[in-house]
């Protein structure tokens, strides 16, 4: 899919609001999003958080199950590789989700849309940054049709 | 082969009349010419039944998971990949060691029928018979040369390990099949190369045709778990709905299931009826792995952890732009 042949889906569609899930590790990234709340950064509101105990407790049911029901973008925050609150819960999510990464690529999926990434409680910015730019690339995208369950409805 | 027929004959009577083991899993040939099937025998006078010829395809070891409870001690016959898979089952602690006897045969293919049907579909092949250089089909009237690679299962065109790489015995001289580890990965580069939009119709295509037989699930050596996710109704993940987004759904989550366990045997592949190149979806995995955490085999041993159940600190990831540094 060329960059103009999305332009073209936008301009039909003007309406088009990215709908991103992000999965956020209750010790690190939640708060992430909560400071950057605090500090009144700018961050998209179709942005949907949903509080995990770990970065590793989100597996890939649950991000295939996000696209399927509406998601145009998933986002899986974690803590830094060495801050896990468990110890080694994001070690594990390194590994898994870089294999789903590239999984999701191989069957098509635009990289663009899934992304994973270390946001640590102090880095409200980081935060804010992640979200705007996964809205822009899917924005850019246009809206998500892969994997997409045909009973779904908005 | 008809000597290491006549080797599995003498080694199953013997070690039943001597009562080392209490049963066997061996193949038997059945009506047709294509057709060896796995057989259990329990008494010496049976195993004259026994048979090894190129047919022999079918995987014995995750019987040993049903039969092992119910006896003391079982002989099994295993080529290459069945070796490897019988590994993986007893990394994944389905099995025990001590109550296995493995008898392993190198070896050297095995022939596909549908491709001896596309070469003689309406010769009506009698026999097919292993020749010097290849095999020799015969019908009635006429008979047929042609070369292995013709004929043998596309599995066996790249199999890395013809040879069991676990075994009580040897029967049968050591195989080389010169297959490069590498050339596996031909198929999953070409779908790399391919854009997104044309790697997901390619995919969805392929996806469609899928009958959730679970056909794939149930001959797979890694695919050994008690109450399978997609059995399981409360698992909230067993949506049997004949939609695009299922489809593609059960088999990201199979091929990811067995990441770190698929012993790269082709056995899913080969048994799909509607003919899924699930090969390539495992081993775009087994290529990822290998290329991110260093080259893994599963199966090669019992003992080495799996990718997934491990990690190092200084470990890459595919995702971050520091590349999880
Ligand atoms: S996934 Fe397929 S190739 Fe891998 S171990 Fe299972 S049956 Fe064999
Ligand atoms: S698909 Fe998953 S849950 Fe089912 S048997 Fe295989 S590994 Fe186990
Ligand atoms: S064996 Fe083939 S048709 Fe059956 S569930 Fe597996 S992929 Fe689908």
């Amino acid at each position: 899919m060329s960059l103009d042949t999305n332009t073209n889906i936008i301009d039909k569609n003007e309406e088009f609001k990215p709908l991103i899930v992000a999965f956020c590790c209750n010790w690190c990234s939640y708060a992430g999003a909560d400071l950057a709340g605090t500090s009144r950064l700018n961050y998209p509101a179709n942005i949907k958080i949903i509080r995990v105990p770990c970065s590793c407790r989100v597996n890939i049911n649950f991000v295939l199950r996000a696209f399927q029901n509406g998601a145009d973008g998933v986002v899986i925050a974690g803590c830094h590789p060495g801050d896990c609150h468990y110890s080694t819960g994001n070690y594990h999510t390194r590994r898994r989700f870089s294999l789903i990464t590239n999984l999701a690529e191989y069957v098509g999926v635009e990289k663009e849309r899934f992304k994973v990434d270390w946001i640590s409680a102090a880095e409200g910015n980081k935060f804010a940054t992640v979200m705007n730019d996964i809205l822009e690339d899917v924005y850019k995208l246009g809206p998500n049709k892969k994997l997409r369950d045909a009973r779904w409805k908005i | 082969m008809e000597n290491i027929t006549k080797k599995i004959r003498a080694v199953a009577k013997q070690a039943l009349i001597n009562k080392e083991i209490d049963k066997i899993l061996g193949w038997k040939k059945g009506d047709l010419w294509s057709e060896s099937y796995p057989v259990f025998i329990t008494k010496p006078e049976d195993a004259d039944s026994l048979i090894w010829d190129s047919f022999c395809i079918n995987n014995l070891s995750k019987y040993l998971i049903k039969e092992l409870p119910k006896y003391d001690k079982i002989g099994i016959f295993i080529k290459g990949c069945d070796s490897t898979s019988f590994n993986q089952l007893l990394k994944d602690n389905r099995i025990n060691r001590e109550n296995v006897v493995l008898y392993g045969i190198p070896c050297e293919g095995m022939v596909d029928p549908e491709k001896v049907k596309k070469i003689m579909l309406n010769d009506r092949v009698t026999r097919v018979k292993k020749s010097e250089n290849g095999f020799t089909l015969t019908n009635k009237n006429t008979s047929k040369d042609v070369l292995g690679e013709e004929i043998k299962y596309d599995k066996c065109l790249t199999c890395t390990s013809p040879n069991p790489v676990v075994y009580d015995q040897l029967l049968g001289d050591v195989v080389n099949n010169n297959v490069n580890r590498e050339d596996r990965f031909k198929g999953v580069e070409e779908i790399e190369s391919m854009t997104p939009d044309e790697r997901y119709n390619f995919w969805k295509g392929e996806f469609q045709r899928c009958l959730r037989c679970n056909a794939c699930r149930d001959i797979c050596p890694a695919c050994s778990c008690v109450k399978c996710v997609f059995d399981n109704s409360d698992a909230e993940i067993s949506g049997k709905a004949k939609t695009e987004g299922e489809d593609t759904f059960f088999h990201i989550v199979r091929a990811y299931h067995v990441a770190g366990r698929c012993v790269d045997c082709g056995e899913c592949a080969r048994i799909c009826p509607a003919g899924i190149p699930l090969d390539k979806l495992n081993r775009k995995i087994i290529k990822d792995i290998n290329e991110v955490y260093g080259e893994f085999n599963a199966g090669l041993d019992s003992t080495t952890p799996a990718p997934l159940v491990t990690f190092k600190l200084e470990d890459a990831d595919t995702f971050s732009k520091q590349g999880g540094k």
